[in-house]
Parts: structure tokens; C-alpha cells; sequence
């Protein structure tokens, strides 16, 4: 199954919203079903893992915390997310490594998989953020191309697409609107900083 | 010839009858006996496998694969063996140990009884959690961490057998592609000289889709081994208890007379319950490691998504004819998906089935037939769903090009049938494949069936809505089906082995009652009934008076099972053998009660009792000859009033049938609703008229269900998308017409009771009667074929390409006036 999109975001300049997408917390709070999204070493076990809820995003953060916690290339994460299809609900326990994230022109590329009861998932998803060609603001492109097996993919795409079309466009609503707050809130200073930190 | 509503006005005439039947009022054959089996079912009494319970009883969950092909690369049990109230964890390496790893198919192949290294479809068994309760169980299923190294899979036969096609089954050694099996039929290079000077030939591609049989209770079983005896017993949804014990013997190692299969009462069998699935083996290896009853029970989609599916022929059908409609020749190529293991349940000689029947009702002399097999990502099957052994995939080819060809030639179809049957004299009729049919009287089947369907009349309504350009279409569908029921005969038919002999074994009580055991197990049919009004017939007894059990191998005789119409051809045989041994004892019995020679004591059928000859009065029952064998029993006679026969039928049976169905076709939305449904069978002797109707409604359901709504599909992925209720739709009552039923009597010469089983005609026959009703609706638009199930899209898409579709929304609008704005606002 593939899916991909691009949105704009007129007055985000492409550095602001490479801060954001590159966060982990900012990216978990958009994603809805998503519990949490940490690095996940060999001692990880998505049966005792316990996340920290009340992590602050920017504006509010402390910019040290964002550029110390921002996905790494080659990093693999775990992620926890509750979909509700159908009539089931499955629990994913999912991994997402990032494969590429290139600093300069705002790539980001990533694979994972997961599995749920009697379900389970590969994904290979990519982002790429261009400059408006007027303007100082943003087109962010994605794409995601999912394999999906058993009981979830057994519904059909009749009843999975519109699900997975909701997630994403939840998200990329949800991380405009944090864009946004970055934006007018945090100056470019902050930003800048991070970036010089990452 | 009579229809239903007055069945009894009429005497049963037409053909050989090897002894004159009909009620007596004690229940025998012919009369409509209320189902002893009820009283239980309707007051919620029935004993199921999911009602058993044992002391110390544990549960068993199955965790399934979610890739269709896929290497095993770890299993982590430890997450699951945590959660509380889980017993055990089972996975191939602890089967290894026991050797219980795999089992035999019915067809000789060898399947993971749970994966131990490829899945090789989507939901195959790949560990089974052991728990106390059924809950905890599934908790610890989701507890198991199963790591797949995923591989491409291929769910399509045609393109299974492509070059680059992933390699299915690499544990076969020497197998290089996912090639299963050929088979040959009839006389290739004579078949093809007729084609090739023929007048007429004709030419169609139909795929009788995958179904499953979808039986209201799952597959389940509860193991349960008794450390104290070596015993294993297994309470098991079975269709053929003695062969799942010698099987399970087989696989286990422990001695047959160790083992009792038990099938209760079971809902529904259909042929899904005919193989040995790993659930059953995994309950008893459990039960028999943990020394602890263990109980399995499928969901309705570990049901539908893994066990037997039936059908999967893609069928090219030819015929040759002479330009005034007399065929020739037939000749066919199939393509068969056998998914993953070669599981077919089939007579071992049979590799597809009785398939070759497929020059059907028709006097043809040359056929050919060629079918290849391929292996899938899927779950096996190829069971003989309410049918005998790929006869419906016969029977809807034959039906279908029969259509084809008329429309071809403009001729009417009943006309086009009637000029090609197999006529009454010519039975016993050798078929081009080598069938041997019994007995036939096609056209008078066919001649009831326009008259209760009142054919010429929709005939001219279907010219006149033409003509009209009406909304409506009207279409009318002919089948003339042939079957050929009642396997063995053992000398061509077996079952791993085994022949496909039944059984029956008759106990006369000193108090005149009876105990009847049969070798063939029950799911519904109305065995305890129907077995009964047999031995009542014969003997002379009251149908209350006799019990019938089966189902228990410890008590039982052996026998080979119920499916493929054989109950009533072979144990029904038996059933009859065996009373008529019983009846020649109590003759000596009677000879002592009357005090006169053996040789002069006569049975009358029709009073039931034993008197002496030219003697009516000095009479007895069988009830006070009971009390004789017990309590005062002729010199030099054993003891007991007793016979068992094993009958190894000589010949199988051919019941046969007309079908008419009309329907209508809504050119707006393709829907198709059934005008008229007339089903006209003929099974021979018939023993209850209430049964066989209940039987014959419950087939034409089915063929419904198959024709327009059936489907278990499947995506690129090898993912199940018809694998619940949800995606796979079964007809409800409100999809199902009224029927109307009528019968012709030709009894079958050759079996005892002149009777030929009945129970799976109407699935048989019905699909392409209801196909050829949807084709004959759009003839005039050039369509010659609609592919089964034929839902209102595939319908429309018909009607579109013959330009008979009319745009919805033309009459959309006069039909609802546009809500204007004020009033929608005010909503």
C-alpha cells in the first residue's frame, strides 16, 4: 500500500520545520495512537518500558533537551501505537530505524516494522522539506510505501485506507500546527541554535 | 412422476424396484418421520465438542501465522510462559521429540502439524499456548514472539507456474517449481478428430472460485489421555471417525486399540471436517505430554482462513456438435489450485476427484479432459464441499456449455437437453470416462420441471420484456445434472488405504426393541432418523422402538464416513443387509414359536410379521420373536438376536435432477432477484420425504450462496480478504426464495433398498442452473458468460458490455425530488 502527499506552510521557513519533524516527542503528540517514540537498545522490552508523559515541545522546551533527544541517522527507535481497525485494536510494537537524514537539503528517510496480534507491518517512508519558491516558506513532501500482513491487512484496503489516510492527515495537521507555534513563538535564534546543536 | 404437494397421491412407478416400499405406519420407508435427533437440537440439549468439559481440562490457542510464506527465523516463548495460568508452550521442536511434527495429508503429503521452518500460508499454525483457562490462553498467544524472515508469496495457480515463481515447497525433495500433479481423462487424439470436423464447436473459460464449506460449528477437539490405561481418547469434530483413528495411530504410534475417536454432535460438516487438521493433533499431543485433558476450538476465522477449502477449478470448457445441436464431444482443461499441501480429500485413485463424470447427463461417445494442479501461498484444501469429490465442478461445466451451445446454435435449452440424454433403455449407461451410471430418466425429470415452472409462459413474458425494452430483464436457467454418489466401490475407492466399505450392526433387545450402530457419523443429516426407518422397514418394528448411535469408534463398526452422498448408498445398504440377516434368524425363531418348519415361515412387509405360509393368522411380531431369542430359543440356535454387515457397495449410485430457475435482472443496478426456483429430483427409493425436502432446501441455499455471493479471496500479499463473515458472505433467509420441490422415483438396481442419497444434488446442481438463468437474461446482448458469485457489480459490468446496463442516474432524479435549501436548513 503507498501513500504520500505534500502540504505548504507558507510563513515556516524550512529550518524551522526541519526542528520540528526531527523531534521525537513532537512527532509522537501528532501521531495519533502513538505512546511513545524512544531509542530502543538491546535491553529494550516493550513489556516494562514505562514512557515519561509530560516531555514539553517547543516553544516550551528547553532547546538542549530537543537537540539531545533529535532522531539520529542510523539510530533505531521504538515506538508503541494503538490503531483501532474494524473492530479490532491491535497494540504494534513497532521498531523505525533512520536510514538518512540529510541536513542540508531536509531529508529524512526511515524504515520499521511492527506487530500486533495476529498482525503485523514493514514500512519505508521518506520526507523531504523544500523552500517555498516565493517567500520564506516550506513544501513538505512524504511518502510511505506499507506492507501489511494478517488479521489487519484481512479487512481489506476498503477499510484500511481510509484509517491510514486519517493518521497521516491527523499528523501532518497536527505538526503544522506545531510548526506554527514554533514559529511565532521561538525566534530564530533558538532554532539556529538547535540546529547548530544537532 | 408427482410434485411434492402431492407426493403421496401418486404410487412410485418408473423402473426396477427391488422390493416394493411405501408407509405402513410404522415409520419405515417413504413415510415423513419427525427427526428423532430434534428433540435434543431444539431444546438446546445437543452435546457439541465445545460442551465437554474434564476435570483438570486445559485450554489450547493456536498462534498463526501473519505472512503467507515466510521463514521462521526464532521463537521466543519466555513472554508468553510468563503470563500467568500458562501451562506449556508448544512449537515444532517440542513435536520433534514425539514425532508429531508433521502429518500426513489425505492425499499423501506431509504437513507441519505446527511450521518448523516455512510458513507456507497466512494463519498456518506456527505454536500452540496451553493454558488454564481459554482466555489466558489467547493472552499468551499474543505473548509469543515469532521473528519471520518474510519471502514473497504467490497466491494465484497460473501465476504459481510462472518461471520466476517463488519456490512453495522446498521441503519436497526434487521439487523445482510449484508444479502438483497432471491428470488425464478420455481419448486425446479421438477427441480431437471430432473437434477438428465438427460443424459446431464451441469454447468458454469459467472459474468455479474458491468457497469455503463454512459449517455453523468450527473444527475443534478435545484430547484427552488417560495415563492409567495408555489410552488416548480424542472427542473431535470428525466426518469420518474409524479413518481419524487409524490415522491417528498412524502418526502417534499408539496401537489403534488404544485410541477412541468420539465425534459428538456435530454442526455441520460439508467436507471441512473430512481432514485431519493440526488443531486435533496438537490437543492430543498436548493432552498426552501434560497428561491433562486439553480443549481446542477454532475461531469462525482460524476456521475459514485455514482449514479446507473446496472448488478452486479454472475450468476452459469445448463442446463439438452437428449444426441441429446433437454433441459430439467434450473436452476440458483445468487449472487447479491445491494450495499449499496436496490435502485433497478424495478417493486415493481419484487425484481430481470424480471430475471425469463431466460428460454429465448426455449420450456423448468421445471426451477428453487435462487438468493440471499447482501449489499456493494458501491454505490446503480441495474438499468435497456438500458434494461428491469435484462432481459440482463437473456438473457446472457440463450445465454451462450445454447453455453455451444453445445460445450458440438458437436453440431452446430444455429443447437442446432433451435431444441429448442418455435415455431409459440404454442404463446401465458406460460413460466415455468409464462410468457405469445406475439408472436414469432424465427427460421425465425435465418434463416436471417446465411444468411446475411453467416454462413456456416465462418464455414468452422473456420475448415480450425484450421487445419492450422493459427496466427489467427476465432470464431463464436449465440444469440437468447427473451425480454420482456413494463411494466405493473398495476395489477403486479407498481412503489412505482403506476401502471405502460401510458398516451397520443391529441389536434386537429380548423386549423388542433395537440398538442400530452404523459405521458413518452424522452432522446433520438425520442419520438417527433415516438409518432407523430402514431397519423399521425390514424388520418388521416400529420406528420408536430403535435407537441408532454412532460416532464412537470403541462401539461402533468401522466405517469410512459421511460425505460425498455415501451414507445412505453404503450404510443405508448395510443398514438393510444387516436387518434382513436379522430377519432370517428370527425365522428360525418363529418356526420354533409356531411350531412349524423353518422353510414355511414367510415375512409380510407389509403387516411386519412372521407367519406361516399360506397361514395369515398364525402370525408373529418381531417383538414377541425377541422375547424367543432371549427366553426360549430354538434348539441348536445360538443365543441373541443379532447381524452386522460390512457393504462394499458393487457400483456407486447416480441421482439426478432437472433444475429451473428464473430470474430477474434490474438494469439499473445489476441486482438479480429470483422470480422462481423449481428443483425436481430424483434420488430413487426415497425413505423420508421430510428429510430429503429439509436436505434439498438446504443445498439450493448453498448454491445460491456459491452462484451470487462466495468468494475466499485474496491480495498480493497473501493475505485472506474473504477470511470472516464480514468479507465472506453466506446467504441469510433473506436472500433465499421460496422453492418448490417435486421428484420422480427411478430406483438405483443395484442397491438394496433401490435408494441413491440425496443430500448434496441441490448444491451440485443449483449453481449453474442460477449462472445460466443470468446468462439466458443478457443471450440477446451477446454475453455467454457471467463468472460466479455474481454480485450486483460483476452483473452490471454484463450488462454494461452488452449495452443492456440503463444509467441510475436517469431515474434518480424523477424519483426523489431535490431537497431545496430552506428545508434543509431547517434540519
Amino acid at each position: 500500500m503507498e501513500f504520500d502527499g505534500e502540504f505548504e506552510l507558507e510563513d515556516v521557513p524550512p529550518e524551522k520545520a526541519w526542528i520540528v519533524l526531527s523531534d521525537p516527542v513532537a512527532v509522537r503528540n501528532s501521531l495519533k495512537g502513538c505512546k511513545y517514540i524512544t531509542p530502543m537498545d538491546d535491553d529494550f522490552s516493550f513489556d516494562d518500558y514505562e514512557p515519561d508523559e509530560d516531555l514539553e515541545t517547543l516553544p516550551e522546551a528547553d532547546p538542549e533537551d530537543v537537540a539531545e533527544r533529535a532522531f539520529v541517522e542510523g539510530r533505531e527507535y521504538a515506538a508503541l501505537m494503538q490503531v483501532g481497525v474494524g473492530s479490532v485494536k491491535p497494540r504494534f510494537e513497532t521498531s523505525v530505524t533512520i536510514q538518512e537524514r540529510d541536513e542540508e537539503d531536509f531529508i529524512m528517510t526511515a524504515t520499521g516494522s511492527g506487530t500486533a496480534s495476529g498482525s503485523s507491518f514493514s514500512m519505508d517512508s521518506g520526507m523531504q522539506i523544500h523552500p517555498l519558491e516565493e517567500g520564506e516558506g516550506s513544501r513538505i513532501e512524504w511518502w510511505t510505501e506499507a506492507d501489511i500482513s494478517g488479521r489487519i491487512a484481512q479487512l481489506g484496503s476498503r477499510v484500511i485506507e481510509p484509517v491510514a489516510n486519517k493518521i497521516v492527515g491527523n499528523f501532518f495537521s497536527d505538526i503544522e500546527r506545531q510548526m506554527s507555534d514554533v514559529d511565532e513563538e521561538t525566534d530564530s535564534g533558538i532554532t539556529d541554535r538547535i540546529r547548530g546543536m544537532l | 412422476m408427482s410434485s411434492d404437494s402431492e407426493r403421496f397421491a401418486e404410487a412410485e412407478d418408473g423402473g426396477p424396484q427391488p422390493e416394493k416400499h411405501c408407509g405402513h405406519g410404522r415409520g419405515g420407508m417413504g413415510e415423513e418421520v419427525k427427526r428423532k435427533e430434534d428433540q435434543r437440537f431444539i431444546t438446546g440439549r445437543g452435546n457439541y465438542v465445545d460442551d465437554i468439559k474434564k476435570p483438570g481440562m486445559l485450554h489450547c490457542e493456536i498462534v498463526r501465522s501473519p505472512h503467507a510464506h515466510a521463514r521462521i527465523e526464532n521463537i521466543d516463548k519466555s513472554r508468553a510462559l510468563d503470563v500467568d495460568g500458562v501451562v506449556a508452550v508448544l512449537t515444532a521442536e517440542d513435536l520433534l521429540e514425539y514425532d508429531l511434527a508433521t502429518m500426513p495429508t489425505l492425499m499423501d503429503d506431509t504437513q507441519d502439524v505446527l511450521v518448523n521452518d516455512k510458513v507456507k500460508f497466512q494463519s498456518q499454525e506456527v505454536a500452540a499456548v496451553i493454558a488454564t483457562d481459554r482466555y489466558t490462553a489467547k493472552d499468551g498467544a499474543e505473548k509469543v514472539v515469532v521473528d519471520y524472515d518474510v519471502l514473497d508469496p504467490v497466491v494465484d495457480a497460473e501465476k504459481a507456474l510462472e518461471d520466476d515463481a517463488p519456490l512453495i515447497r522446498d521441503d519436497i525433495e526434487g521439487q523445482e517449481d510449484n508444479h502438483c500433479l497432471d491428470w488425464e481423462t478420455g481419448d486425446e487424439e479421438a477427441t480431437a478428430r471430432v473437434f477438428d470436423d465438427a460443424p459446431v464447436t464451441v469454447k468458454e473459460q469459467m472459474l468455479y472460485q474458491r468457497l469455503h464449506p463454512a459449517p455453523i460449528e468450527t473444527c475443534g477437539a478435545v484430547g484427552d489421555f488417560d495415563p492409567g490405561k495408555d489410552k488416548l481418547t480424542v472427542h473431535m469434530t470428525s466426518q469420518a471417525p474409524h479413518i481419524h483413528r487409524t490415522l491417528f495411530s498412524q502418526v502417534s504410534g499408539i496401537p489403534e486399540h488404544k485410541v477412541r475417536i468420539v465425534s459428538p454432535d456435530v454442526g455441520g460438516g460439508f467436507g471441512n471436517k473430512v481432514p485431519i487438521y493440526p488443531g486435533y493433533v496438537v490437543a492430543a499431543a498436548a493432552s498426552y505430554v501434560l497428561e491433562q485433558p486439553v480443549k481446542w476450538v477454532e475461531e469462525r476465522s482460524e476456521n475459514i482462513q485455514s482449514t479446507g477449502f473446496a472448488r478452486d477449478y479454472d475450468m476452459q470448457g469445448e463442446l463439438a456438435a452437428t449444426e441441429d445441436g446433437e454433441i459430439l464431444a467434450v473436452r476440458t482443461d483445468v487449472l487447479a489450485d491445491h494450495g499449499a499441501y496436496n490435502a485433497v480429500a478424495q478417493p486415493s485413485k481419484f487425484p481430481a476427484g470424480f471430475f471425469n463424470i463431466f460428460t454429465g447427463s448426455y449420450d456423448v461417445d468421445t471426451a477428453y479432459g487435462t487438468l493440471t494442479a499447482a501449489y499456493t501461498n494458501t491454505a490446503p484444501g480441495g474438499v468435497a464441499y456438500r458434494c461428491s469429490f469435484r462432481v459440482t465442478e463437473a456438473v457446472y461445466l457440463i450445465e454451462r456449455m450445454v447453455k453455451v451451445l444453445a445460445d450458440e446454435l438458437e436453440m431452446d435449452p430444455a429443447e437442446i437437453r432433451r435431444k441429448n440424454f442418455i435415455q431409459p433403455d440404454q442404463f446401465p449407461y458406460e460413460s466415455p470416462t468409464g462410468w457405469n451410471y445406475d439408472s436414469g430418466d432424465y427427460e421425465k425429470a425435465l418434463d416436471l420441471a417446465l411444468e411446475m415452472a411453467d416454462y413456456d409462459d416465462y418464455r414468452e413474458e422473456q420475448q415480450r420484456r425484450i421487445e419492450e425494452d422493459a427496466d427489467k430483464l427476465l432470464g431463464i436457467g436449465i440444469s440437468s445434472f447427473t451425480e454420482v454418489v456413494g463411494a466405493g466401490p473398495g476395489k477403486t475407492c479407498d481412503i489412505a488405504g482403506v476401502e471405502m466399505f460401510d458398516s451397520a450392526e443391529i441389536r434386537v433387545h429380548p423386549t423388542g426393541n433395537a440398538t442400530v450402530r452404523v459405521g458413518v457419523q452424522t452432522q446433520g443429516q438425520g442419520h438417527e432418523t433415516t438409518f432407523a426407518q430402514i431397519v423399521a422397514e425390514e424388520l418388521g418394528m416400529d420406528v420408536d422402538d430403535i435407537t441408532v448411535e454412532h460416532g464412537d469408534t470403541d462401539t461402533d463398526p468401522y466405517g469410512l464416513g459421511t460425505y460425498g452422498s455415501r451414507s445412505t448408498p453404503v450404510a443405508g445398504a448395510a443398514a438393510a443387509v444387516a436387518s434382513r440377516k436379522v430377519r432370517e434368524k428370527a425365522k428360525a425363531i418363529a418356526a420354533n414359536e409356531l411350531e412349524a418348519a423353518e422353510a414355511d415361515i414367510t415375512w409380510d412387509r407389509e403387516s411386519g410379521e412372521f407367519h406361516v405360509a399360506g397361514a395369515p393368522d398364525r402370525s408373529i411380531s418381531i417383538t414377541e420373536i425377541a422375547a424367543g431369542a432371549y427366553m426360549n430359543k430354538p434348539a441348536g440356535e445360538d443365543p441373541g438376536l443379532e447381524a452386522v454387515n460390512y457393504y462394499d457397495p458393487p457400483e456407486m449410485t447416480y441421482p439426478f435432477g432437472s433444475y429451473i430457475v428464473i430470474v430477474e435482472i434490474d438494469r439499473e443496478t445489476g441486482e438479480v432477484e429470483f422470480e422462481k426456483f423449481v428443483a425436481v429430483d430424483d434420488c430413487g427409493n426415497r425413505i423420508n420425504p421430510m428429510i430429503i425436502e429439509g436436505q434439498i432446501h438446504g443445498g439450493l441455499a448453498q448454491g445460491i450462496g456459491t452462484a451470487m455471493m462466495e468468494h475466499v479471496t485474496f491480495d498480493d500479499n497473501g493475505n485472506v480478504t474473504g477470511g470472516d463473515f464480514m468479507n465472506y458472505l453466506l446467504p441469510t433467509s433473506m436472500e433465499i426464495p421460496e422453492f418448490e420441490t417435486g421428484h420422480t422415483v427411478t430406483p438405483s438396481p443395484h442397491h438394496p433398498i433401490g435408494a441413491k442419497g440425496v443430500g448434496e444434488s441441490p448444491t451440485v446442481g443449483s449453481p449453474p442452473a442460477i449462472v445460466n438463468a443470468v446468462v439466458d437474461a443478457m443471450a440477446h446482448g451477446g454475453i455467454s458468460h457471467v463468472e460466479m458469485p455474481m454480485t450486483p457489480d460483476v452483473v452490471w459490468e454484463k450488462l454494461d458490455e452488452a449495452g443492456l446496463a440503463m444509467d441510475p442516474a436517469d431515474n434518480v432524479a424523477l424519483e426523489f425530488d431535490v431537497q431545496s435549501s430552506d428545508e434543509a436548513a431547517d434540519d
